[in-house]
């Protein structure tokens, strides 16, 4: 390889273009790419053979962690730091700790699938290399686009370059790092 | 991919039983069973089993006609392939209404405290560890221009009847457009839909009221209606996704049902099992909180011998477990986990209803009668009986329609549905 670069962005026309290309560049194989189109489009997830989100154990995490703060919170408030009975009741029940570990649960569960998500895909990115390619403003509106990246194992500058073209890739645009 | 839906739809797989008088057999066996209690344990042991069974199975049909209107008012396009098989389960609201009906006329001409002692103003309360009778109690005297047997009589009418004219009429729509295809049939429902859903909440909510929280009339619960809605809800989504998977198993759904709807279907399961813990929960909070001696009694009574372990079963079994199992993404797409599932909350959902109606029936002392009883044969047969009229009401409509809503303006989007 005489020039050191980062990948490659091809740009296809329509959804089922995008969807039959990212098909067959999961079938080839490459680990290392990424699809970009101007709204979602389902099944995409399948056709690029991506294995389900890991988010929802960060969810399930939280969520428990939510649970034992709002029941530990209210036992430790009412039952032992400053002992109060109220209306008759004991001083610790599930029952009216209940309400407060179900909000708690549900807002750590919210809190945890968001701190998953930015884990997970690594946002925020403030920049990639894909942005300086001069085709790429449209996968913002009417355009999609492929990127395979450099760094995949199976990557090489005229083969990959080709195996885009084979696949009905247009604009075929090499990404300086 | 319209062809082939059409081609799918031309020679559908028969399910399991079609044409088969079993279920019908079944059906009338569980009932005869059912009214032999009458006789040998007593007639109000009977008609407690009876209506246990009726408000098992018509929350299960309301639950059903909810999931049509919801799909026309939201304009699901998921859920439409489905929609053809709760059509045929909305057939069942005739035959449950004259189900229904040996209830009142045995309120009307046999005994009137058979069920609700209301309706008998010279009911002494001493026979079940009270004191008084009906027509001198004040909580009584305030409810009385609303639990009158006439009044009674007509809503029970009026519940069936908008259950039923509203089930003709989202079958006929969805029928005809398979023959037609004129998108006037999708907007007629989706108006028919937003009045639909208000009457059915209120009807399913007074049916409520009257048929299982007036069997202690002195009981206040302003949740009462929600939660018959959430038991329907969970059981017909139960019922949905054993059509689904039973369909699927047999052929019958290949290339049509995928497990998108199946996912689809276990997530809504997931929500209302949230949402009935939810409901539930918050009658039994607000109740306990405020601790006045008309509502806890209601608890007091299912807090006395075996009921208090129904309800901790309740309480993990149908809430606590479904919750946890559905959770997972596996289980809402893996059939046989699913089914596994949905026949829990079916199980579960009828002991819910159980804990509801049947610890009414005191002894002298004012003790529910307990759970393991004689009743509780009754009770399974009359709940299997039905469930077989039900069936047979079920596969009697499966051959008149197409198996899918072929000309559906949605049609194309509920086939091809993906994550």
């Amino acid at each position: 390889m005489s020039e050191q670069i980062h990948g490659y962005l091809a740009a296809f026309d329509t959804p089922a273009d995008i969807m039959h290309a990212a098909e067959q560049v999961r079938d080839a194989g490459f680990q290392r790419w990424d699809v970009h189109t101007p709204f979602p489009v389902h099944g995409m997830d399948s056709a690029m053979g991506l294995k389900r989100s890991r988010v929802q154990s960060v969810t399930l995490l939280g969520g428990i962690t939510g649970f034992t703060v709002g029941m530990s919170m209210v036992w430790f408030m009412n039952a032992f730091d400053y002992p109060l009975i109220v209306g008759g009741k004991p001083l610790f029940s599930p029952l009216f700790a209940f309400p407060v570990a179900y909000e708690l649960t549900i807002l750590f569960a919210a809190f945890g699938t968001l701190g998953g998500m930015f884990l997970f895909n690594r946002l925020p990115m403030h920049y990639h290399p894909v942005m300086k390619a001069v085709t790429w403003p449209r996968a913002t509106d009417d355009r999609f686009f492929i990127a395979i990246d450099a760094e995949d194992p199976q990557f090489d500058a005229d083969r990959t370059r080709e195996f885009l073209q084979e696949i009905g890739g247009k604009d075929i645009a090499a990404l300086e790092p | 991919m319209s062809s082939s839906a059409a081609s799918i739809s031309s020679a559908p797989v028969a399910p399991a039983l079609a044409g088969s008088s079993l279920p019908l057999g079944i059906g009338l066996a569980g009932l005869a069973v059912a009214a032999a209690g009458f006789f040998v344990d007593g007639p109000q042991a009977a008609a407690a089993g009876w209506l246990t069974a009726i408000v098992f199975w018509v929350g299960i049909a309301v639950g059903m006609l909810f999931l049509i209107m919801l799909g026309y008012i939201f304009d699901a396009g998921w859920s439409v392939v489905l929609r053809r098989q709760v059509e045929h389960v909305v057939s069942v609201f005739q035959w449950l209404a004259i189900l229904f009906l040996p209830l009142l006329l045995l309120s009307w001409f046999y005994q009137p405290d058979l069920l609700w002692r209301w309706m008998n103003p010279d009911f002494d309360f001493a026979s079940v560890g009270g004191h008084g009778t009906v027509a001198t109690d004040i909580l009584y005297a305030k409810k009385s221009g609303f639990l009158s047997m006439s009044g009674f009589t007509l809503r029970a009418v009026a519940y069936f009847g908008i259950w039923i004219g509203l089930a003709a009429l989202f079958r006929r729509n969805s029928f005809s457009q398979d023959a037609d295809g004129d998108p006037k049939w999708t907007l007629s429902s989706r108006k028919w839909a937003a009045a639909g859903l208000a009457l059915t909440a209120v009807t399913s909510t007074f049916a409520a009221i009257d048929w299982v929280k007036s069997l202690e009339y002195h009981w206040f619960s302003t949740m009462y209606g929600v939660w018959y809605f959430s038991h329907g809800m969970r059981g017909a989504l139960s019922v949905l996704a054993l059509i689904a998977i039973i369909g699927l198993a047999r052929g019958t759904f290949t290339g049509v049902v995928n497990r998108t709807h199946l996912y689809d279907v276990g997530k809504l399961m997931l929500a209302f099992t949230v949402f009935w813990a939810y409901i539930t929960f918050s009658q039994y909070f607000l109740i306990w909180n405020a601790n006045i001696p008309e509502e806890t009694f209601w608890y007091n009574l299912r807090e006395a011998g075996q009921w208090k372990w129904v309800g901790m079963v309740i309480l993990f079994g149908h809430f606590l477990l479904p919750f946890l199992v559905l959770l997972s993404y596996k289980v809402k797409v893996v059939p046989k986990a699913l089914a596994a599932i949905a026949i829990w909350i079916l199980g579960t959902s009828l002991l819910d209803v159980c804990y509801n109606v049947l610890p009414f029936r005191k002894d002298a002392l004012g003790e529910p009668l307990p759970f393991l009883n004689l009743q509780l044969v009754w009770t399974l047969a009359a709940v299997v009986g039905m469930g077989g009229i039900c069936v047979w009401s079920y596969l009697r409509s499966f051959p008149t329609a197409k198996l899918i809503p072929i000309r559906d303006p949605r049609i194309q989007e509920s086939l091809s549905h993906r994550e």
